[in-house]
């Protein structure tokens, strides 16, 4: 048995699997640290980009914290679905790409962190360039791609509805 | 009365175009996420300011995410719709889908009455309890109005 049937097989699978308390909840929770980390990731671009006037730049740091948890709390639910169905999960080609595009979403999003980080100590820290705007245009675009990805598992694959 | 009006959305010529094809409901489903995530982007901004997560003189650019978030809003009010004709019955008498709808127009009452009342606010750096309220109330219902929808399907008849 491997570690994914075991897990599948758990009491916590059961559960998570038969409970309104569970799988649904973690569903429910899902959907809304999507839209926190998707929707402060795009704020930040735009306001990076000039389409926004403010907030000022030494409060994006603290917005991108703020993503951070959404995103915590992304991982924390999307474990419990994948402990419930972890092979099948594995095996479907959409649910690869989406995480493909988490991973490499969530990459590019620390990345401007670290370049924004100086820039929440003082409000006349380093002009923000092109690798910032390009950085936050990119990790929007594919956390736009990891939300579409993550929708469409429903459509071409048996795991959930 | 209502039974008829719910079977003539079900049976009406838009609820069978939702239906027409295979590309056509997820097609919808993606829009609605893509501007749920727009929208909690734009609530997120405007609310973190009036909680106090940061102060600062923001009023051109509230007014801008304002007008993003009632875009977004048009978008997944629309797309809703659409669902609504496409499976009528999937929703209607679902407490997950009435909840919802009492929860948008909370969250709905909520910006009418920060229009009314805070709206000068964000020309200064300042941060009330009734602004924390307001801002704190705001969070909590959207996150219950995608809490709702989720459940939508797990209630369904």
């Amino acid at each position: 048995m491997t570690v994914l049937e075991y897990l599948e097989a758990s009491r916590l699978s059961q559960w998570l699997s038969i409970s309104m308390a569970g799988g649904p909840t973690l569903l429910a929770l899902h959907s809304v640290g999507m839209a926190v980390v998707v929707g402060l990731s795009l704020m930040i671009a735009l306001r990076l980009h000039g389409v926004l006037p403010g907030p000022g730049i030494e409060r994006l740091p603290g917005l991108l914290k703020v993503t951070a948890w959404g995103f915590a709390l992304n991982v924390l639910t999307g474990l419990g679905f994948f402990i419930t169905r972890g092979p099948e999960y594995i095996s479907s080609a959409i649910f690869l790409m989406k995480m493909a595009l988490v991973a490499v979403s969530a990459a590019l999003t620390a990345w401007l962190w670290r370049r924004l980080a100086p820039r929440a100590r003082t409000t006349a820290g380093p002009p923000i360039d092109g690798v910032a705007r390009t950085l936050s245009f990119a990790a929007t675009l594919t956390w736009f791609g990891a939300v579409v990805a993550g929708r469409l598992i429903a459509y071409l694959s048996d795991l959930y509805r | 009365m209502s039974a008829r009006v719910f079977q003539w959305m079900s049976d009406s010529p838009l609820g069978a175009w939702v239906n027409s094809s295979a590309a056509i409901w997820p097609t919808l489903e993606t829009l609605h996420f893509v501007s749920l995530c727009v929208l909690m982007g734009s609530i997120l901004v405007i609310d973190l300011r009036l909680v106090g997560f940061y102060r600062e003189r923001c009023a051109p650019a509230v007014a801008r995410l304002a007008g993003l978030a009632l875009l977004a809003f048009a978008v997944n009010a629309a797309t809703g719709v659409l669902f609504l004709f496409g499976n009528t019955f999937k929703y209607v008498g679902n407490p997950a889908f009435a909840i919802k709808l009492v929860l948008i127009l909370a969250a709905g009452t909520n910006a009418a009455f920060y229009q009314w009342r805070l709206r000068s606010l964000v020309e200064t750096e300042e941060v009330t309890r009734t602004s924390i309220a307001v801002g704190g109330i705001s969070l909590a219902l959207w996150a219950g109005v995608i809490i709702c929808g989720r459940m939508i399907t797990f209630y369904a008849r």
